[in-house]
């Protein structure tokens, strides 16, 4: 019964939005003031709101439901889950004082050890689904996943294409990470967005042939009804139950993503950007598409769990079809290496002929880096990066809420969903990409002067955080990064979109400065999100949410480099660039608010937003500084990984020279190593970000001056719109000027050919008609008429004359006879 | 209503209006406008009660009438409908309502148009719904005479050029279909049931009870190719398909509405309703081949779209691109060597129904898209897409319509043109992953160069092209035409339900006789094979 009820919730929440754009993009229609009407815009908020509310109760509900809270003095999962992360700490760390771990329970019969063997137990399976609660045992942690068939979407014989939910802790709390988030950026944009009530619009970045500005309509409710379909797209892309739905709602929020970009219409660079987003992330779905075609064409099933009817499992899913051992690594043929495919018990399944179900290990690996690719699309990963930057000439609030909070993450979410059947070279892929991605946008964010791009420079290289995470086989910290950088990221977006607003639509840093005194709430809330994406923390006494998850991404890190020791630099390059996000974070920080301004005019016009811009800055702060309280045993975290992958608990043993992954102990083990040089990092960049930018000391320009060739190199993004414009772009254009001109040159040349050789034939045939037939046929005539002259002599009409040419002609008759027949 | 009357009435109609309108003065404008347009309407109306009366159970044949024709060569008129062409009978009745109403842009001879027009709504609907191979023969020639006048008499400058050549292509096309007709005729003995397509495809997979001999399986190759050939070319599918953009371009926009929402059609039902069944060896002999030229058409449709300025013409090679998934649904039948035994046939099952989808998905995005050209054709009367731009600012609605139908065109879920895409690749890779790669990569190209023409044509500051001042806001009519394009648009996308739910019975009998047809073709030849 909860699984219907949690279902509904969820759908509801998802479904609201889509009704909400129903609604706004026809308020045209039944408004009579659409152009000066805020009415859109709070239908678009309390669609969202209502689902947010929605969500947290679905959450509150399955914790109950799943026996995560504690019930009087039964203690839940969660309470238990958490003296066992605690107690995995080798010696009490001072910072289990700071915030509010749920419980402390030392003396638990739950330890380590126990609950170890019990996860990683042969038979556990992996989506073990949530039996009803009533009456049967009570639910563990692992056991809270609740799947099922929403639609049907076509049948073909024993294949089915549906669209599915599935509901564990991971969809929960994005859910509501997403929908609180939503609603605050929606708030936020009513006032940002104001500007847009008007008959007419003036848009000073929008230059006609004639250098005026573009005058248009206010498009107030048109930005909320695209914010609203976004919203849809992507509370369905994280209830999907299946990896197909995942792709539909992909493509959904890749347009949504698409429309917000090129909201401004009349701007050439909003339009470009709008494509290269669009088709960029294309390039990632055709990789994504690759990963399904295997898995449908091997497994026949898109869905992710088993779904069950009374306890019986109707149909099975992804995470059940391949079994792993008890040392991590997949079941496999003995002979071919092939991984076998299994049934819900972890019994091979047959084909018809009675062989086993299995799929070249290869093949897994094709569907991992495929299913991967997309991922790399969507999250701006390396090397499909450049379009995020460029992303940003969407509407502020659209950058706070589609590229960076919520469908950057999407591609960390699936990678996160579809970690189960990752194997480790996949993996591998996707920790040097994170790695790559994470060193690469930060060393541009370090030279990047618009205040939108350095905050996009820095989703990209959190993003890559989070992969890394991923990657080196931290499931939980990549998640939990994915969390908490969404709260501070869309505070930071939002602090500047404050701050643009408040200066009149200026986004260059080098004009501001100064803006502390003018803007003091926007400053403050910003400064809350760069201590906390900079992971600075006095350890023991206070930390802000980036702090633990980044310090669970290198604990990760840490722990694989350990295990092995070739892959050093997913260790040290992370740690390095720690050390680089606390230095351009500050400089944005330092060059906006602090010092004196640079840009008299700007300044003077500075002022701080309205309460309808700052309410959100400020609820958001207080999450981005205090939602990971506790770390790895608060209650964030705990509901995060309350359905973690079961074979993350004990780790994967490497297969020949293959890699190791790092057991849960072995990263916590790290843990305070790993932070203590990452908070070294980040206090060194910060102190250098202050030396240069929030001091006089040292003189920039002449840094600049000096560097010239690696902050061109920095400021021309690597090179890579160049690099891809010579290697793709260009060359596609001609191919495709090759194909229409062989259309013409080609095909239509040789029938052109054949037009006219049919145009010669037909002419030779006329004069071969009129001069050969028709001269046959008149000389014939002309012969006959001759005959027929000359004859005329022997017409007398004297009958003597006619009987002696007749008796003539019987003799030589029957001459002619006689000779030519004898006998 | 009785099938005898329904059937024959839905062909027929159309025909009727046309007789009716020889007898109005041809200055009244209105009227003939009206009449047209009410015949089109009640012929769909017709077209759905059609629908209602159809069972969803039944696989093979329903509602089959069969008359006396010409008795001494034993041809009949026999029509019938399955889960295969009623959806498509539907679809043409659909489309040419809406580009009946979308005539109303043509400013000549309106009388001699509607006749010819309602002649080409005879024409294909009887194609549709013939079982005898020559009727089908004779409504396929009847459907090419209109529109070579439609296209050379009201078409754009080059039209008598762009008529001819649409005419002579299809025209071979027919030449070859006839001569595999005949070949079927007189190897199945020249008896009464020699040109029944349902008889001569029950002998291929060898359950007919009337017809004992058919073509051997050499002879089936030949067949196909035949076959094939005359259809692809009305597909069109690479290299046959050079007639299309400049029928396209030169045609006027309710023309084109019904060139590329049902012609096209035309080629894969023939390859589905004829080649297939009737050749079984011959398919799979040649099914390779049309995986083949369908990803290539996929790819090379869309790379010429990329490079045209003419927006007529890039809609025209969308559709190249966006046939080619047709035939690699259908094609993806793959037979393991050993056993003789189709491979994983729900695969196969699911490409049919994918490619019947994408049929007409397309016929419903490709319709709009060429309405939405039109309807900006007739207020500036050019079609260069660099001398567009900032239509969104001048003409919001029609903007959004025509940016939705474009989605739907680029394949984006939720809108028709997704599913039956995402079907055909999906069902590929059992086939060959090589091909299934190559057609996976085709969405790049569309979103390139979809969003590439949206950008110059709606995005931008102002509009860069002549007659800047005759651009007005979309009006009702138009009004009414997009919108239901997108509507259905957006309600395939969402519930394909209903399209499978028809077809399914109708293609899981398909994928089942050709199967035993090839598995008697196989015998066949192992026994010559023993003989030898």
């Amino acid at each position: 019964m909860v699984g219907e009820t949690l279902q509904k919730l969820l759908m509801t929440a998802w479904l609201l939005p889509l009704l909400g754009f129903v609604v706004e993009i026809f308020f045209g229609f039944w408004s009579k003031n659409p152009r000066h009407s805020k009415a859109a815009a709070w239908t678009a908020v309390g669609c969202i709101g209502a689902g947010f509310l929605c969500s947290l109760t679905a959450l509150v509900m399955w914790g109950t439901a799943s026996n995560a809270f504690d019930d009087g003095d039964a203690e839940g999962w969660m309470s238990q889950q958490a003296d066992i992360n605690h107690a995995r700490h080798p010696h009490h760390e001072a910072d289990s004082s700071e915030g509010a771990p749920p419980h402390e329970h030392e003396g638990a019969d739950h330890d380590a050890e126990h609950h170890g063997s019990s996860e990683a137990g042969a038979d556990h399976i992996l989506t073990a689904v949530a039996t009803e609660d009533d009456g049967g045992p009570k639910l563990e942690r692992g056991q809270t996943v609740y799947s099922g068939t929403i639609y049907t979407l076509g049948v073909f014989g024993s294949l089915e294409l549906t669209l599915d939910y599935y509901i564990d802790s991971l969809t929960l709390v994005m859910f509501t990470m997403v929908t609180l988030i939503a609603t605050c950026i929606h708030l936020f944009a009513i006032g940002y967005m104001s500007d847009e009530l008007t008959d007419e619009y003036v848009d000073h970045f929008a230059h006609k042939a004639d250098g005026s500005h573009v005058h248009r309509p206010g498009r107030f409710y048109r930005f909320f009804a695209f914010l609203s379909l976004f919203c849809f797209a992507m509370l369905g892309l994280v209830l999907a139950g299946n990896i197909f739905q995942v792709f539909i709602f992909w493509e959904l929020v890749g347009i949504c993503s698409f429309l917000l970009i090129g909201f401004y219409t009349e701007r050439k660079t909003a339009s470009d950007a709008a494509n290269k987003a669009f088709i960029m992330n294309r390039i990632g779905d055709f990789g994504f598409l690759i990963g399904l075609m295997v898995l449908w064409t091997y497994f026949g099933t898109f869905r992710f769990g088993d779904t069950m009817v009374d306890n019986e499992v109707v149909d099975q899913g992804l995470f059940s079809m391949v079994h792993r051992a008890e040392d991590g690594n997949f079941d496999r043929d003995e002979l071919t290496g092939d991984v076998l495919i299994t049934g819900t018990d972890g019994h091979v399944l047959t084909n018809e002929d009675g062989s086993n179900r299995q799929i070249p290990y290869y093949l897994l690996v094709v569907v991992g880096l495929g299913i991967f690719a997309g991922c790399v699309g969507k999250s701006a990963q390396f090397p499909l990066q450049t379009w995020l930057p460029d992303a940003m000439e969407g509407p502020t609030p659209v950058s706070a809420l589609v590229h960076s909070a919520t469908m950057v993450a999407a591609g960390v979410y699936l990678a996160g969903r579809f970690f189960p059947m990752f194997v480790q070279e996949v993996l591998l892929t996707i920790a040097y990409t994170g790695c790559i991605t994470l060193f690469l946008a930060a060393t541009i964010a370090m030279v990047a002067t618009d205040i939108k791009k350095v905050l996009a420079y820095s989703t990209i290289s959190q993003l890559g955080y989070m992969m890394l995470g991923i990657g080196v086989f931290g499931w939980a910290a990549g998640l939990f990064h994915l969390i908490t950088h969404a709260f501070f990221k869309s505070l930071m977006f939002l602090c500047s979109g404050s701050v643009i607003h408040g200066c009149h639509h200026e986004q260059e840093m080098p004009k501001m400065g100064g803006l502390l005194k003018k803007m003091p709430i926007t400053a403050i809330t910003m400064l809350i999100g760069v201590i906390a994406i900079s992971g600075l923390a006095i350890p023991g006494v206070i930390a802000f949410s980036g702090y633990h998850s980044k310090d669970a991404i290198v604990a990760s890190a840490l722990a694989f480099k350990n295990a092995n020791s070739a892959h050093f630099l997913l260790f040290f390059i992370p740690l390095l660039t720690a050390g680089i996000t606390a230095f351009y974070m500050f400089r944005l920080w330092f060059y906006t608010f602090w010092g004196a301004p640079r840009d008299q005019h700007v300044h003077d016009h500075a002022h701080e937003s309205p309460w309808i811009m700052t309410a959100p800055l400020l609820i958001l702060s207080v999450f981005a500084a205090f939602c990971a309280v506790g770390g790895d045993h608060g209650y964030l975290y705990l509901l995060l990984t309350g359905d973690e992958p079961a074979h993350l608990e004990a780790g994967v043993t490497a297969v020949g020279d293959g890699i190791t992954l790092p057991a849960i102990q072995d990263i916590v083990d790290e843990h305070t190593t790993a932070g203590t040089w990452a908070l070294v990092a980040a206090v060194s960049g910060t102190l250098i970000a202050y030396i240069l930018y929030g001091t006089n000391f040292v003189n920039v320009e002449e840094m600049k001056r000096q560097l010239a060739g690696v902050h061109g190199f920095l400021t021309n993004k690597w090179h890579f719109d160049e690099l891809y414009d010579a290697l793709f772009m260009r060359p596609a254009h001609k191919v495709a000027a090759f194909c229409a001109w062989f259309d013409g040159a080609v095909f239509d040349r040789i029938l052109h050919g054949a037009a006219k050789a049919t145009v010669v034939v037909s002419k030779w045939d006329r004069v071969f008609d009129e001069n050969v037939v028709d001269g046959f046929v008149n000389l014939i005539a002309s012969a006959t008429q001759s005959v027929g002259t000359s004859l005329k002599v022997v017409q007398t009409g004297r009958l003597r004359q006619y009987v002696m040419f007749i008796v003539l002609g019987v003799v030589a008759l029957f001459a002619v006879m006689f000779t030519t027949f004898p006998g | 209503m009785n099938p005898d009357v329904l059937l024959s009435a839905i062909i027929f109609l159309p025909a009727l209006g046309a007789l009716l309108l020889a007898f109005l003065d041809s200055r009244a404008v209105v009227q003939i406008r009206a009449i047209a347009l009410g015949f089109t309407v009640a012929t769909f109306v017709l077209t759905l009660m059609l629908w209602g009366q159809f069972k969803y159970a039944e696989a093979g044949m329903q509602m089959l009438v069969v008359k006396e024709w010409i008795p001494t060569w034993n041809v009949y008129y026999r029509l019938g409908v399955d889960g295969i062409s009623l959806p498509l009978v539907i679809l043409t009745s659909f489309v040419t309502m809406l580009a009946a109403v979308a005539s109303w842009s043509i400013n000549k001879q309106h009388k001699g148009y509607f006749i010819l027009f309602l002649l080409l709504e005879t024409g294909m609907l009887g194609v549709f719904l013939s079982l005898d191979f020559f009727l089908f023969f004779v409504f396929w020639e009847v459907m090419l005479l209109p529109m070579y006048f439609l296209i050379g008499v009201w078409g754009g400058p080059r039209r008598e050029y762009a008529a001819i050549k649409f005419f002579l292509y299809t025209l071979i096309g027919g030449v070859l279909m006839l001569i595999a007709m005949l070949m079927f005729y007189f190897n199945s003995g020249g008896t009464t049931d020699s040109f029944n397509l349902i008889e001569l495809a029950k002998a291929a997979s060898g359950t007919s009870t009337t017809l004992t001999t058919t073509l051997s399986p050499n002879l089936q190759i030949t067949a196909f190719v035949l076959l094939f050939i005359g259809f692809a070319i009305k597909l069109p599918a690479f290299p046959f398909h050079t007639w299309l953009p400049d029928a396209h371009v030169e045609a006027p926009t309710p023309i084109s509405m019904i060139l590329a929402g049902v012609l096209l059609k035309l080629g894969g039902y023939g390859i589905i309703r004829v080649a297939f069944p009737l050749c079984p060896y011959g398919a799979y002999y040649a099914a390779y081949a049309l995986v083949g030229i369908g990803v290539f058409s996929i790819i090379y449709g869309a790379f010429a779209a990329l490079a045209q300025t003419d927006f007529k013409r890039l809609v025209a090679y969308s559709s190249v691109s966006h046939m080619g998934y047709v035939l690699i649904g259908l094609g993806v039948w793959k037979i393991g060597e050993a056993t003789g035994k189709t491979i994983n046939p729900d695969m196969w099952l699911m490409g049919i129904n994918g490619a019947m989808f994408q049929m007409i998905a397309h016929g419903v995005s490709s319709a709009g898209m060429f309405f939405m050209v039109g309807v900006i054709y007739d207020r500036v009367h050019h079609r260069d897409l660099n001398k567009f731009g900032g239509l969104m600012g001048r003409m919001p609605l029609y903007s959004g319509l025509a940016a939705g139908l474009f989605f739907a065109g680029l394949g984006l879920p939720g809108l028709c043109g997704f599913i039956g895409e995402i079907f055909v690749v999906l069902s590929a890779w059992n086939y060959s992953p090589t091909l299934a790669i190559i057609a996976a990569s085709g969405v790049i190209l569309t979103a390139g160069y979809i969003l590439w023409a949206m950008q110059r044509v709606y995005m931008g500051t102002e509009y860069k092209g002549p007659h800047s001042e005759d651009i007005t806001p979309i009006n009702g009519r138009e009004l009414t035409v997009a919108g239901v394009l997108l509507a259905f648009a957006i309600i395939l996308g969402v519930f394909p339900g209903i399209l499978f739910d028809m077809m399914q019975s109708s293609t899981g009998a398909l994928v089942d006789s050709m199967q035993l047809g090839y598995e008697k073709a196989a015998a066949t030849l192992n026994e010559l094979q023993a003989m030898r």
